[in-house]
């Protein structure tokens, strides 16, 4: 090469260097150029500031000075490799070192090598990056994951947390158990495989709002959805949302709780509360029915009064009148009629007074059951007499009851021990006990005919009767008001006898306020 | 002297034994007949075909009459300057409270019920005449 060559060549070189001293000048990073030996060849404003060195003070010193570790290190060619083999490996890939100012703080950056030809052999760029303020963050962040973590390991359910694209960045031990499915192989996974619908369908952001906004509105709601299991099982589970900030973008924290027991326990809630309703509603029909046969039986009771009048009257119009003067068949069909037609007028004044014992409003005031067991006598004196029965009683209590409804209920039970009375002086005596609580115990006892413990049920049902017309009258009804007097009043009714052997009824009925 | 009674009844087989009832227990009194309400305040202010018919001594009135019925001809009586001073006596199958206590609020002067047994009904027939009859004092007849 002659000088004219040579100088063009460095003229050349010069012109060169001035055209990258600009490029380097104009890079955001501090830029370091390395030849081959390690010695700083160029750098620009950034790295003077960022090391704390005048150019003049690097220029041809060991790069070991800024960078003590990790940089020369990379230049040096070794057996199985040359300078340049050794610098592509690291081409374009950030490498995290140590930085050291002059006055020896020192500080992590990044550096990005690209290689240079030049007539010097191959010269290396630097770009190194103070990286202080993102390792702390990283620092931070990581500090906060494994917060996270921990947080995510003490949730009694199972967590899962997912990216915006639908895949399991996170889970805990819970969500491991929950699915039966290990860590590894869940992670990076799609969260479908695990909640096949209704979850990742959420995370989508559609027109009219972000995934933000979607997801704002699942917020601490629970959400009903099945679950799969590894195995292909399902379960029901309800999970529950919250998004969480990162800087990888939103991701979304899934709390997933195993409702399978709580589903049960609902279905099961729901039966009883079902069959609850159903009976409610079978009572309030029942009692519905019971109120309109009530009223029903009143009501034809009463307006089958005015025909049964006529008919009663004439046919005993026409026995009074032409008793004798007809023929005997005719004597006969009207005593028939009569008959009859007073069978009929009792029926229905039992009916009546039946009907009536559900249809007017209790009266409950605190009665002397002795007072009324007395009027009960004296209601029934022509009985008595006609008997020569003796009615005899215990001290009676006071109790609460409708007056008017105790006479009838002792007037019926004392009538029909007169009435079913064996030969002989029948004999009806009334007692009273406590039964340990509020209330009392009344026996009516007699010493009549009895009854078969096979009709015990039976005789309280609406007209009943276990004899024929010829050996006692009556409706059947009498019995019957009893127990509804006595259900009335919140007691209960019973029987114990035995034929031949005389009957004992009892009742309960609650205490007076008032002491006996 | 004829004791003029006036029955409010619409059913005639009841009418019939009414008849007969009062003819057993008093010849004297004449039982006129209304089978409705309205025909009844017909007869008492001498309207239509009861031009001529006499004032009654007393009134017997049914509550369940078609038309206008015995609460209506009783509330009609009583309002009445002439006739509220005529003894009216509710004489009815029914027995319940309501109408025992309304029939009293419209100033009836008694209220009996039909018994079913006709014996028992003519002892009440013969009651109504010896009370309003023989042992009642009343005004004048106009």
């Amino acid at each position: 090469m002659n000088i004219v060559e040579l100088q063009e060549s460095e003229r050349h070189l010069a012109r060169m260097e001035a055209r990258y001293r600009g490029l380097l000048e104009a890079a955001p990073d501090a830029m370091v150029v390395v030849d081959p030996s390690g010695e700083i060849v160029l750098l620009n404003a950034q790295a003077e500031k960022q090391f704390g060195y005048s150019r003049d003070e690097l220029l041809g010193k060991k790069v070991t000075s800024i960078i003590p570790e990790g940089f020369a290190e990379r230049l040096v060619a070794d057996g199985t490799r040359s300078a340049a083999e050794a610098l592509a490996q690291q081409i374009g890939t950030g490498i995290e070192l140590v930085g050291r100012r002059k006055d020896g703080s020192e500080f992590p950056i990044e550096m990005m090598l690209s290689p240079l030809d030049s007539s010097e052999g191959i010269l290396v760029t630097a770009a190194i990056r103070d990286i202080a303020v993102r390792k702390d963050a990283e620092k931070h962040l990581v500090q906060m994951e494994a917060r996270y973590r921990g947080l995510l390991e003490a949730a009694p359910d199972a967590m899962v947390v997912v990216n915006q694209g639908g895949e399991i960045v996170l889970l805990n031990v819970q969500a491991e158990n929950q699915f039966g499915y290990r860590r590894d192989e869940l992670l990076g996974q799609k969260v479908t495989n695990i909640i096949p619908e209704g979850f990742a369908e959420r995370l989508i952001a559609d027109g009219t709002r972000t995934a933000a906004q979607a997801l704002a509105q699942q917020i601490s709601t629970g959400i009903e959805l099945s679950g799969r299991r590894k195995n292909g099982s399902e379960i029901p589970i309800e999970i529950m949302l919250s998004p969480l900030e990162t800087t990888e973008g939103i991701l979304i924290t899934a709390a997933i709780r195993n409702i399978t027991v709580r589903k049960a326990a609902d279905k099961h809630l729901a039966q009883v509360v079902d069959a609850e309703k159903r009976l409610a509603q079978m009572v309030e029909d029942l009692s519905r029915s019971n109120e309109e046969l009530e009223q029903f039986a009143y009501v034809a009771s009463h307006d089958l009064q005015e025909p049964l009048r006529i008919v009663a009257g004439y046919t005993q119009l026409l026995a009074k009148r032409y008793k004798g003067k007809l023929d005997s068949d005719a004597d006969e069909f009207i005593a028939y009629a009569v008959d009859g037609a007073n069978r009929m007028q009792h029926l229905i004044q039992d009916l009546l007074v039946y009907s009536r014992v559900g249809k007017r409003g209790l009266e409950l005031l605190d009665v002397s059951s002795d007072e009324c067991l007395h009027q009960a006598v004296i209601n029934l004196r022509v009985a008595i007499e006609e008997s020569s029965a003796e009615v005899t009683h215990d001290p009676l209590p006071m109790v609460m009851a409708d007056e008017m409804q105790l006479i009838q209920l002792f007037q019926n039970l004392v009538g029909n021990a007169i009435k079913y009375r064996r030969p002989g002086v029948p004999t009806v005596h009334v007692s009273a006990t406590r039964n340990g609580g509020a209330k009392w115990i009344f026996a009516v006892r007699d010493n009549g005919i009895g009854i078969d413990p096979q009709f015990f049920e039976r005789i309280f049902g609406m007209f009943q009767r276990l004899h024929k017309r010829e050996e006692f009258a009556g409706t059947g009804m009498g019995l019957a008001l009893c127990k509804k007097i006595v259900e009335r009043h919140g007691g209960s009714i019973s029987v114990e006898s035995e034929l031949g052997l005389g009957s004992t009824f009892r009742f309960t009925v609650t205490g007076g306020n008032n002491k006996l | 002297m004829g004791v003029e009674v006036l029955l409010v009844e619409d059913s005639p087989g009841d009418v019939r034994l009414t008849q007969e009832a009062f003819r057993e227990a008093d010849s004297r009194i004449r039982l006129h007949v209304a089978s409705d309400g309205l025909e009844a305040m017909e007869f008492l202010r001498r309207e239509g075909n009861f031009r001529d018919a006499p004032r009654p001594d007393f009134i017997l009135l049914d509550l369940n009459l078609p038309k206008m019925d015995g609460r209506e001809v009783l509330a009609c009586i009583k309002k009445d300057e002439g006739l509220k001073t005529i003894p009216t006596i509710i004489l009815t199958t029914s027995n319940s409270e309501a109408d025992i206590l309304k029939s009293y609020q419209l100033q009836a002067n008694c209220y009996l019920t039909k018994p079913v047994q006709l014996d028992e009904f003519e002892n009440v027939v013969k009651s109504i005449n010896d009370f309003w009859i023989t042992k009642v004092k009343l005004p004048h007849r106009r």
